[in-house]
């Protein structure tokens, strides 16, 4: 492959491309699904490809072909080529490549447990003793768990990139991932559900971790006393304590997103929208001292991992949010040179046929000194919220709402009955300007972060600790 | 191997190593894509990509694949490993035979025109586009064009056998007065004859002036019109909600609901791929079955749920011709008109909000349809049958049973929908509907 690749770069010169890049992308998944039970199918799929990416005169091209010969190499670079030639009439600033730590390296995550070690028998019946748990949970909880959903999936990517001003990376690595949804019944109350993902950049050895049977038990109890028990929740001005979960995805909506640099500058407008940072943002407060949320794709077995990014550049933790401060945006190499600043390394992709784009990796808040007890102790009339189903955020990242699902009352620093779907619809300084305690268990959640057109799914991991807010709004208008 | 014989001969492949029941579909696929903001061209796609999605049955134990195109000898090593997997997998609940062919296809459905890839064609409808936009006064112009030809190959070891080209032009477009103020439009199209990319933009760059100088909106209960935007977002819920997969996976506010009322009597839906030259159009589903036309809700109250076979037989009825060989999907959703003009249903609101866009659609509850979703762009108070003043920072938080039985009138214009937040072309009235819950954040 190394040879087509390098046949790629050196065509888009000759044809006049100031930059280059190729990408070779092999995504193997073998996935099975389990519906109430029974099994629907077991699915393999091996998408392999290549593309080609050029600027010719500040024009951006991208061409990909599922086609992995010499012959179809030259034409995706000629399509690349053409394609961003015959878009130099409707240029104003155009495209350049800033500057990044390019790569030369070889990265390979080694499963402890490779995937094939383990037979399709071995997987489904991991899978019905996880939803016959789950149900079990559903009875003791004197509730029915009428309809379930388990996925699971493992997934191996390799990539090879090449630029043509010096980065020559590739990789390996294998992910697995489970998608749950269930949902509780009861006569009287009614449905409640629940939707989660759990995933890593690992090898079997992560599921067999995950303890799937007492995880599914545990949350098919949850949700089943949720629907039973939980009254409704106080409104008004209280104190608020956020789960890692909830934590989570506000970090990933309300920090990750509002600090990607495509969206800054206006190239997602038309879908996943914009973000109420400008350029000059860098130095505003935008929350309380205690708050700093990173984004680090270097964090081992993540679901968003990766030491190097789609245009070669080496990766590192990046600090979104210091000390309540705006401190870094997202780049890539085309944001960087526009920002006068190094790529730190955001470009990613899902798939052969999708061009690279600024994303996630792993985003959390990093973690405080506080207990769950200490935090919870310090709020004497409030709410904890553990997790959440509903949520959703503005186009610019300033109004969010966050739906509690497991959440309890707390009272004089105690926690005490469930409440039900608490409402979190606040502003993005809002809600990162009432934190005034963080607490030191930090969790993650893996997620499928959706932008880009055509749309790319991509793996991330979102996370945090127990955080509390002071006098913050529940209930929505 | 020409790519017309794969399907035939995986099909074959499949039958000798044992299974009962083979389909192989490979997609051809040509797109070229533009993305444009801040008035430029941003990115240029060219995409050509061929795959082959094998589906195979042992009775009751399935198996799947997609994988792109590979030799024979590769094809060989797949389905063997497809066999493998099936005959391990633990057998499903219901095993239905796939629809017995040979099946005929209505010609015209099989071979529309194809849409030219021309480059200066296309960044000329770019340039319409933002020129149009411009005209009415935007400042800043971001969106999207893509032009498709595919052709599908399709064969079933029950006989279906067909070949089907589809095209498709599709712009979206969001036009800018300043950071707040903005307007969103789309043209899709399955010729050339019927897209109209300058016209989007002019509705987009109109949008966004008159919503200059937003305020905060006051939360409540309102009477809303909906524009055929956002009312395809809800409509796109009704159809994708209906797949009968969903419906048994707990997924779906329409569960246990067929025969019941689930829209005011003014609504109509159908899924319908047999409307000619529409961006949806199709011969037949992913079974060889050929395409129909279905009545998912007639006035008001739910007819059917979407079907392949296997789900058919599970919930003893006939394929609706939806297969999704998984899951169920609409193709092709149209609304039935109303009876009023825009104008007329504009001038018979008293107090209450005009939506032109939303986006983020998500469920505190499937099975009940609790759920909110975020208007963006355009948001205006109507008074006393006006458009009084642009608003902003509203949420729609409510039900979308609730949602459809409130629908008190329905346009006599539609416009054809499909965008980011739209998945399935949706040709839509514009909607009003009594009492919807807006909320706004607190902080």
């Amino acid at each position: 492959m190394e040879d087509i690749i390098q046949l790629a770069i050196d065509l888009a010169g000759k044809l006049g491309a100031d930059y280059a890049e190729a990408r070779f992308q092999s995504d193997v998944l073998e996935s099975i699904v389990l519906k109430n039970g029974v099994s629907e199918v077991s699915v393999f799929g091996e998408l392999k490809g290549f593309n080609v990416r050029v600027v010719f005169k500040h024009s951006l091209g991208f061409a990909s072909t599922s086609t992995l010969t010499r012959r179809a190499a030259r034409d995706a670079v000629k399509r690349a080529v053409k394609v961003a030639r015959a878009s130099t009439g409707v240029l104003k600033k155009g495209v350049q490549m800033g500057e990044g730590r390019l790569g030369d390296e070889k990265v390979e995550v080694k499963a402890r447990v490779k995937f094939d070690c383990v037979d399709l028998d071995s997987k489904v019946l991991l899978l019905k003793e996880t939803d016959t748990s789950a149900k079990e949970a559903a009875m003791e909880a004197k509730t029915k768990l009428p309809a379930r959903m388990l996925t699971l999936d493992n997934l191996t990517t390799e990539r090879i990139v090449v630029t043509s001003d010096g980065a020559c990376v590739s990789s390996v690595v294998p992910r697995v991932a489970l998608n749950s949804f269930l949902t509780v019944y009861d006569p009287q109350k009614g449905t409640a559900q629940r939707h989660f993902n759990l995933g890593e950049s690992a090898g079997w050895e992560a599921v067999e971790k995950w303890n799937l049977p007492r995880l599914l038990w545990e949350e098919a109890y949850s949700l089943s006393t949720s629907l039973m028990e939980a009254r409704t929740p106080p409104t008004g001005e209280m104190d608020v304590v956020l789960g890692p979960e909830v934590a989570g995805i506000v970090c990933h909506e309300s920090c990750g997103h509002p600090a990607e640099a495509d969206r800054i500058l206006g190239r997602e407008a038309a879908q996943a929208g914009e973000t109420y940072l400008k350029a000059d943002s860098l130095g505003l407060r935008v929350g309380s001292s205690v708050v700093n949320v990173v984004d680090d794709p270097t964090l081992p077995r993540s679901f968003g991992f990766y030491l190097y990014d789609e245009e070669g550049v080496k990766a590192r933790k990046r600090v979104l949010i210091k000390e309540g401060v705006i401190h870094e945006f997202l780049h890539n190499r085309e944001t960087a040179h526009q920002f006068e600043v190094e790529s730190n390394a955001s470009s990613r992709s899902t798939a052969y046929n999708r061009e690279p784009i600024i994303r996630m990796a792993n985003t959390f808040l990093e973690p405080g000194d506080y207990s769950k007890e200490e935090l919870i102790e310090g709020v004497k009339h409030g709410v904890y919220i553990k997790n959440f189903m509903e949520w959703n955020i503005d186009d610019r990242r300033f109004n969010q709402r966050y739906v509690g699902l497991e959440a309890y009352l707390i009272e004089k620093g105690k926690l005490m009955e469930k409440v039900r779907n608490p409402v979190l619809e606040v502003t993005t300084i809002g809600l990162w300007s009432a934190i005034d305690a963080v607490g030191k268990n930090l969790n993650f959640q893996a997620a499928y972060c959706g932008k880009g057109d055509p749309m790319q799914g991509i793996p991330v991991w979102t996370g945090g600790p127990n955080t509390r807010l002071r006098k913050i709004r529940l209930g929505g208008t | 191997m020409k790519q017309e014989e794969i399907p035939p001969y995986v099909v074959g492949l499949g039958v000798k190593y044992g299974a009962t029941d083979v389909v192989a579909k490979l997609v051809e696929l040509d797109r070229t894509m533009i993305r444009f903001s801040n008035n430029e061209v941003t990115a240029s796609k060219s995409f050509r990509e061929r795959t082959v999605n094998i589906f195979m049955m042992i009775k009751k134990q399935r198996a799947g694949s997609t994988i792109g195109v590979l030799s024979s000898k590769a094809l060989q090593r797949v389905v063997k490993k497809l066999i493998k997997m099936a005959k391990i997998s633990p057998p499903a609940d219901i095993y239905a035979t796939l629809p017995r062919g040979p099946f005929h296809y209505g010609p015209s459905l099989l071979k529309p025109s194809q849409v030219s890839l021309d480059l200066n064609k296309l960044i000329n409808y770019v340039r319409e586009t933002i020129n149009g936009a411009s005209e009415l006064g935007a400042l800043r112009v971001a969106g999207s064009l893509i032009a498709t030809n595919l052709r599908i190959f399709l064969e079933t070891s029950s006989e279906a056998s067909a070949m089907q080209r589809s095209s498709s032009l599709e712009m979206s477009v969001r036009a800018f007065t300043s950071d707040v103020a903005s307007g969103h439009s789309v043209s899709i199209a399955q010729s050339e004859r019927e897209f109209q990319p300058a016209q989007a933009g002019r509705l987009a760059g109109e949008t966004a002036k008159m919503a200059k100088n937003p305020r905060p909106g006051e939360p409540g209960k309102y009477t809303a019109l909906l524009s055929p935007i956002v009312f395809a977002d809800f409509v796109n819920q009704m159809g994708l909600l209906s797949s009968a997969f969903l419906i048994d996976a707990g997924s779906s506010f329409l569960t246990d609901k067929i025969g019941s009322e689930v829209a005011s009597k003014k609504f109509t839906l159908i899924d319908d791929p047999t409307l000619g030259d529409t961006y949806g159009t199709r011969a037949f589903d992913d079974e060889g079955v050929p395409a129909k036309r279905n009545v998912i809700v007639q006035n008001g109250t739910l007819k059917t749920y979407l079907h392949n076979s296997t789900t058919a037989k599970k919930f003893n009825v006939k394929t609706t011709a939806n297969a999704g060989l998984i899951v169920p999907s609409p193709w092709n959703l149209v609304v039935e008109p109303g009876g009023k003009t825009f104008e007329e249903m504009l001038s018979g609101i008293d107090d209450g909000i005009y939506v032109t866009n939303d986006w983020y659609l998500r469920y505190q509850n499937y099975r009940r349809g609790d759920f909110s979703t975020i208007p963006r762009d355009g948001i205006f108070r109507i008074k006393n049958g006006q458009i009084n003043s642009p608003v902003r920072d509203l949420r729609i938080n409510d039900n979308i049973l609730r949602i459809f039985k409130n629908i008190r009138d329905l346009s006599r214009s539609r416009l054809w929908v499909k965008w980011w937040e739209v998945s399935i072309p949706t040709l839509t009235p514009y909607a009003v509907i009594e009492d919807i819950n807006f909320t706004r954040s607190t902080t």
